[in-house]
C-alpha cells in the first residue's frame, strides 16, 4: 500500500481499510464483504460493479453507516467514522453524505418541496435558507412545477431526480448511489444519469452501485467487486467530458 | 461557475458549517429543542391521516369522558349532600335560637359571607289517615332566598295566591306518601286543626334525609306558619350561615355562640347533614374502579396497536430519514410527540366533554361536576397511559435499522406440517393459508389479540355484574334479606301486628326482631346488632360460610363485622350489646347488604330480655310471587308501620348504567384494534395477493384468505376474553363484595346463553371489519410493487 492510501494523510473523500462484514443469518455466517480497500477522492466518479450478491450494496450501505461493519476501518473526509456510535453516524451523514436509492425512497407523506428541503432543515438551515436552496436544486432539474406533488403523483424518473435533488440539498462531501437507475426506463435512467455527470463535473464526489455496464460507463473508475472482494480496479474512458481541471481529475490506479 | 447548478462554494461551506455543528450537538441531547424537520415531518405524517388522528383522539376522549361521567354519577350517587348544597347555595351551619337574631351582628363575623333567615319554625303534627307524624314547619319567602334555597323537585314554590300551600322536603313527603296538591291536617301546639295543602316537593342540603334526620321538614309562608302556631314563644328562630372556609365550621360555631350570649339553643353543621346524607355503596367504588382500571387498559392497549401498526406501517419511511441522517432518538422523539399529542388532544377533549355531559345531558341527575381529586386521578393516569401506550411503540420504530431497502414485508416462513396436512386432508386452501398469515408477525398478532381479549373479558365481568345485580333483584333472600317488609306495631302491642300480618294471606313468615347498639372492643363507634327471630324458629340468613347460630350466645356477622373484629368465624369475642356485656360466638358469615357489612346478627332470645322484649319490629315475609307494594299498602291501612326493603340492586342501579357506558367504550376499542390489524393484514399482504391470484385463487378465495388471517386472531382473543371474564367475575364480583363488607358469595356468572350471544356479536361485528377491506382488496388490481 502506497503512502497515498495511509487514511487521513491526503484527503481522501471517503476510504475504506480493510473493510469486513459478516452477516449473521440463522447461525451461519455469511461473508458479504472480506476485506475491501477502497479510496475514493474529492471529485471522483466510482461505480462500483459486480454480480448480485457480490458485496456492492452492502459495501456503500457501510461506507454511508447505513449497515455496520464487522471489522476495518471507514474514513470520511479524512476523519475515522467506523467508529462513530448510530447517532455519530446520522449527524455524519446529514452534514458529508448524500444518499440515492433504487426505489427512491421520498418520504411518502410529505410533498417533494418538503421532501428536499427536509435534510437542509435537519442541517439546521433556517426555513427560508432550505426554500432558496429547494427552489434553486428543483429549478435546475425541471420539477419547479412538482413542488407541491405527493411522490405518488410522479413517474418513476421525476421521483429518482427528486431524490437526487434532497441527496444534493446539503451539499454532502460524497453522494452515494445504490442502482440509481435500477428501476427507471431507458429515458429516464439517461436523463438521470446525465443530471448525474453534470453534478460530477461540477466537482461533486460520487460512488455509484450498478450492474450495469453501460451506466458504469459514466463514471471516471470503475471498482469491480466479486464475492466480497475487489476483483478488478481502474479508470475508464478517456476523460474527455471533463471540460476544466478539478480535483476530480486525481485518477490513480490501485497499486 | 455562476450557473451550474449544484456548486458547492466554499462561502456557503463556511456559513453553514457552525450550524451543522450546533445542530449535531442537539441531536446528541445536550439541547432538546425540536427541529424544523420534525416538526415538518409530523404535520406532514398528520395530515397525511387525518382520519386516523381523529379517530384515536375520539376514541380516547371517549374513554376518558365516559369515566369522567361514570365517576360523577357514582359521587352524585353516594354523596348526594355536595349536589344539594352547591345548587342549593346552602348554609354552612344553622343556628337556632329563642328570639331572632341581628342578621348584621352575624353578617360581620369574621369567615361568615352571607346569612340565610333567621326563619321562623314551629314544631307541628301532621295527620294522616289517622297516624299522626311530628313535622317542623319552617316560614320561607315566596321568593327564594339567596341563601339556602330549597330546590323545588315537583310542583311548585309557595305561592302568595294560595295561603295554605306548604311545601314538602322531599324524603319525608315519599315516607308519608305525600305528591303535590294533597291535602292534610296539621296540629298545632294549642290543638287546633288547619288544613294544609302540598303544592310542591323540594330537596335541601340543609337537613338530612328523612327517617335519618326528623322532625321531617315543610316550608311554609310566614302567614300560614302564624295561623297554625300563632304563639311566638312556641317557635324558634332558625338562621343559616354560610362561610367563607368550610374548615373553619366549629370556629364560627364557637363564636356565634358568644356573640349571641346564651341565645343558642342548638347548631347543625353541614358535616352532620352530610355524615347523614352519606350512603354505605362502597361497593359501587370498588366496582367502578375496576371497570375504570380496565378501561384504561383496554385503551392503552389499542393505541400501542395502532401506533404499532402505523410505525410498522411507515417502516420504509423512517428508514429512509434515519439514512437523511435522522438520530434514533429524533425519530422516537417525533413518533411520541406525534401519537402522544393525540392522545393528549384525547384527554382534554374528554375531560371537556365529561363536564359538559354531566353539566348539561345530566343536569338532572347529576347536580356539581366532579370534585378536583377524582378528576385529576382520572386525567393523569389517562396521562400515563398514553405516553406509556405511545412510546413503546416508538421506541421500537426508533430502532428501525437506516437501510430503507431492507424488506417490510414479514418474516417469510414456510408451511408447517400441520398446514401441509392439513391441505393433504383437502382443507379449503384459503383456510390453511389465512391461518398461516395470522401469525407471521409475533407481535402485532399477540397485540391484537390481546387487544380484543381484554376489552371481551371486561364485557364478560360487565354481564357478570348484571347477573349479579339480577340475582339481588330476583332472589333478594339469597343477599339477606328474605324479608321484604319491615313491619313496625306503631299503636298496637306486638301481639295483636303480629296477629294481624299473620292474617294476611301473601305472609308466609313473620320473624320478631330488633336493633341495638353494640359498644366493640377498640372501637370508638357503635356498631348494629340486629336480633332477628329465635333460637328455634331463627330468621333465613344467607349463611354462606359456617353455619347457622343454633344457641343462645351464638352469632353470625357480615364481612364488614369480621373485618372490623379481625375476628374468623368460630372465635368468641365479648360485645356490650344494648349496654349488655355479651360473650358471643360467631358461627357463620352471612351476606350482609347493611352498614357496609358491620352487623351482627344473633336470635332474639340470645339478647337480655330488657332489649328483646317486646320486639321493635317484625321481618315479615312474602309468598314468592307476592307484590310487597299491595302488601305493604293492606298492611298500612290497618294501622301497622310498614317499610319496604330497598333492593340491593336498585341502590346499585347506577352500575347499570356504567355497565352499558363502558361495554360500549370497550366495544369501540375492540373495533379500532380491529381497524389497525385488518389494515396491518393488507398491508402486510399486498404483495402475496398478486401470488395468490397467480397461483389461481379465486377473488373469493383471497378474500376468504385475508379475512382467515384476521378472523382467527379475532375468534382466539374473544373466546380467550369471555373464558377468562366467565372464569374470574364472579370471583371478582366476590373479591368486590368482600372489599365492600356484603361479604364473597354475592358473585354470578354471566349467563351461557347471553355469553354466547355477546361472543357471536363480538366475532361477527369483528369479522365484518376484517370483510369490507378484504373483499375491496381482493377484487382490486394488484400491482406489483415493492411498496
Amino acid at each position: 500500500m502506497s503512502l497515498a492510501n495511509e487514511p487521513g494523510t491526503t484527503s481522501a473523500a471517503v476510504q475504506a481499510v480493510n473493510l469486513v462484514k459478516v452477516y449473521q443469518t440463522g447461525g451461519l455466517p455469511v461473508h458479504a464483504v472480506r476485506g475491501v480497500d477502497l479510496r475514493v477522492d474529492r471529485g471522483e466518479f466510482v461505480a462500483i460493479m459486480g454480480p448480485s450478491g457480490s458485496g456492492k450494496s452492502t459495501l456503500v450501505h457501510m461506507l454511508g453507516g447505513l449497515d455496520s461493519r464487522t471489522s476495518g476501518e471507514i474514513w470520511v473526509d479524512g476523519k475515522r467514522a467506523d467508529t462513530l456510535n448510530e447517532s455519530g453516524w446520522a449527524i455524519l451523514r446529514r452534514q458529508k453524505i448524500g444518499f440515492v436509492f433504487q426505489f427512491f425512497n421520498l418520504v411518502a407523506n410529505m410533498t417533494v418541496a418538503d421532501n428536499v428541503e427536509l435534510p437542509a432543515l435537519l442541517g439546521g438551515s433556517s426555513p427560508r435558507h432550505a426554500r432558496e436552496r429547494r427552489e434553486y436544486l428543483l429549478g435546475e432539474l425541471g420539477l419547479v412545477d412538482k413542488a407541491d406533488a405527493s411522490p405518488a403523483q410522479l413517474s418513476g424518473g421525476e421521483q429518482q431526480r427528486v431524490a437526487l435533488a434532497r441527496a444534493l440539498a446539503n451539499q454532502p462531501q460524497v453522494l452515494l448511489a445504490d442502482e440509481p437507475t435500477g428501476n427507471l426506463d431507458s429515458r429516464n435512467t439517461k436523463d438521470v444519469l446525465r443530471l448525474l455527470g453534470q453534478v460530477h463535473r461540477q466537482g461533486q464526489t460520487i460512488v455509484m452501485v450498478t450492474h450495469d455496464a453501460r451506466v458504469a460507463g459514466l463514471a471516471d473508475r470503475v471498482v469491480t467487486l466479486l464475492d466480497g472482494m475487489i476483483v478488478d480496479d481502474g479508470a475508464i474512458a478517456p476523460p474527455r467530458r471533463r471540460t476544466k481541471p478539478g480535483a476530480g481529475d486525481v485518477v490513480e490506479l490501485r497499486g | 461557475m455562476r450557473n451550474e447548478p449544484f456548486r458547492v462554494t466554499t462561502e456557503e461551506r463556511r456559513l453553514k458549517a457552525p450550524s451543522h455543528r450546533a445542530n449535531g450537538e442537539s441531536a446528541i441531547g445536550r439541547v432538546s429543542a425540536i427541529n424544523t424537520a420534525e416538526r415538518r415531518w409530523i404535520k406532514a405524517d398528520l395530515l397525511a391521516r387525518r382520519g386516523q388522528a381523529v379517530l384515536t383522539v375520539l376514541a380516547v376522549a371517549g374513554i376518558v369522558g365516559a369515566l369522567i361521567t361514570a365517576a360523577t354519577l357514582l359521587e352524585d350517587g353516594t354523596n348526594p349532600w355536595r349536589g344539594l348544597f352547591t345548587r342549593g347555595n346552602g348554609a354552612h351551619v344553622w343556628i337556632h335560637t329563642k328570639d331572632a337574631p341581628d342578621p348584621a351582628t352575624l353578617k360581620a363575623l369574621d369567615g361568615v359571607t352571607d346569612v340565610a333567615g333567621p326563619y321562623r319554625s314551629a314544631p307541628a303534627t301532621l295527620v294522616q289517615d289517622g297516624k299522626k307524624t311530628p313535622v317542623a314547619l319552617q316560614e320561607m319567602p315566596a321568593a327564594l332566598p339567596a341563601v339556602g334555597r330549597p330546590i323545588v323537585r315537583e310542583g311548585g314554590w309557595l305561592d302568595p295566591d294560595v295561603p295554605a300551600g306548604v311545601v314538602v322536603e322531599r324524603s319525608f313527603a315519599k315516607a308519608l306518601g305525600l305528591r303535590p296538591g294533597a291535602s292534610f291536617p296539621a296540629i298545632g301546639l294549642n290543638g287546633a286543626d288547619h288544613a294544609l295543602t302540598v303544592v310542591g316537593l323540594a330537596e335541601s342540603g340543609d337537613q338530612g334525609f328523612y327517617p335519618e334526620w326528623t322532625p321531617g321538614l315543610a316550608w311554609t309562608l310566614s302567614t300560614t306558619l302564624r295561623q297554625v302556631e300563632p304563639a311566638l314563644g312556641r317557635s324558634e328562630a332558625v338562621t343559616g350561615l354560610r362561610l367563607a372556609d368550610p374548615d373553619a365550621t366549629s370556629l364560627i360555631v364557637q363564636r356565634t355562640i358568644t356573640a349571641l350570649a346564651g341565645q343558642v339553643q342548638r347548631a347543625t353543621t353541614w358535616r352532620e347533614v352530610q355524615a347523614s346524607m352519606e350512603l354505605d355503596n362502597r361497593l359501587l367504588g370498588v366496582m367502578l374502579a375496576l371497570f375504570g382500571v380496565a378501561g384504561l387498559v383496554a385503551a392503552a392497549l389499542a393505541i400501542a396497536n395502532a401506533v404499532g401498526g402505523r410505525v410498522l406501517a411507515q417502516q420504509r419511511d423512517i428508514a429512509t430519514l434515519k439514512s437523511l441522517g435522522f438520530t434514533r432518538r429524533q425519530v422516537v422523539r417525533m413518533l411520541v410527540i406525534e401519537h402522544g399529542s393525540l392522545g393528549l388532544a384525547g384527554i382534554a377533549l374528554g375531560v371537556l366533554c365529561g363536564r359538559l355531559i354531566t353539566a348539561y345531558t345530566l343536569a338532572e341527575t347529576v347536580v356539581v361536576p366532579l370534585s378536583s381529586a377524582p378528576l385529576v386521578a382520572i386525567t393523569f393516569g389517562a396521562v400515563l397511559m398514553v405516553l406509556v401506550a405511545v412510546w413503546l411503540p416508538a421506541w421500537s420504530g426508533g430502532r428501525t435499522p437506516p437501510i430503507p431497502a431492507a424488506p417490510s414485508a414479514p418474516p417469510r416462513g414456510h408451511l408447517s406440517r400441520m398446514a401441509r396436512v392439513a391441505l393433504l386432508v383437502r382443507l379449503p386452501p384459503a383456510l390453511v393459508l389465512g391461518a398461516r398469515d395470522a401469525f407471521t408477525r409475533r407481535l402485532p398478532a399477540l397485540l391484537t389479540t390481546f387487544g380484543l381479549a381484554i376489552p371481551m373479558m371486561m364485557i364478560t365481568i360487565g354481564l357478570g355484574c348484571w347477573a349479579t345485580l339480577d340475582a339481588f333483584r330476583s332472589h333478594p333472600e339469597q343477599v339477606g334479606q328474605a324479608a321484604a317488609l319491615t313491619v313496625r306495631p306503631g299503636n298496637l302491642t306486638s301481639d295483636a301486628a303480629n296477629r294481624l300480618v299473620l292474617g294476611n294471606p301473601d305472609v308466609v313468615a313473620s320473624y320478631p326482631g330488633t336493633e341495638v347498639d353494640t359498644v366493640v372492643p377498640g372501637q370508638t363507634r357503635t356498631v348494629r346488632t340486629r336480633a332477628l327471630g329465635t333460637v328455634a324458629d331463627p330468621y333465613p340468613f344467607s349463611v354462606v360460610e359456617g353455619r347457622m347460630f343454633r344457641e343462645r350466645g351464638e352469632a353470625v356477622a357480615g364481612q364488614g363485622l369480621l373485618d372490623l373484629l379481625n375476628v374468623r368465624i368460630g372465635d368468641r369475642t365479648r360485645l356490650t350489646i344494648g349496654g349488655t356485656p355479651l360473650i358471643v360466638q360467631i358461627v357463620g358469615r352471612v351476606l350482609e347488604p347493611e352498614q357496609d357489612g358491620e352487623v351482627l346478627s344473633v336470635a332474639l332470645d340470645s339478647l337480655a330480655p330488657k332489649d328483646a322484649l317486646p320486639p321493635q319490629f317484625f321481618g315479615v315475609v312474602l309468598r314468592q310471587g307476592a307484590d310487597p307494594a299491595v302488601v305493604h299498602a293492606r298492611l298500612q291501612s290497618q294501622g301497622l308501620e310498614v317499610t319496604q326493603a330497598v333492593n340491593l340492586a336498585d341502590r346499585l342501579s347506577v352500575i347499570r348504567v356504567i355497565i352499558v357506558l363502558l361495554v360500549v367504550v370497550l366495544a369501540l376499542l375492540g373495533l379500532a384494534t380491529m381497524l389497525t390489524a385488518s389494515a396491518l393484514g393488507l398491508r402486510d399482504h399486498a404483495l402475496d395477493l398478486a401470488v395468490l391470484k397467480a397461483m389461481g385463487l379465486t377473488p373469493r378465495q383471497v378474500m376468504a384468505t385475508l379475512v382467515t388471517g384476521t378472523g382467527l386472531l379475532v375468534v382466539l382473543g374473544v373466546g380467550a376474553g369471555a373464558l377468562a371474564g366467565a372464569a374470574v367475575s364472579s370471583g371478582l364480583i366476590d373479591l368486590q363484595g368482600a372489599a365492600s363488607g356484603i361479604g364473597a358469595g354475592i358473585g354470578r356468572a354471566p349467563g351461557a346463553a347471553t355469553l354466547l350471544v355477546a361472543v357471536l356479536a363480538a366475532v361477527g361485528a369483528a369479522l365484518l371489519v376484517a370483510l369490507i377491506p378484504a373483499r375491496k382488496a381482493a377484487r382490486a388490481r394488484v400491482p406489483v410493487t415493492p411498496r
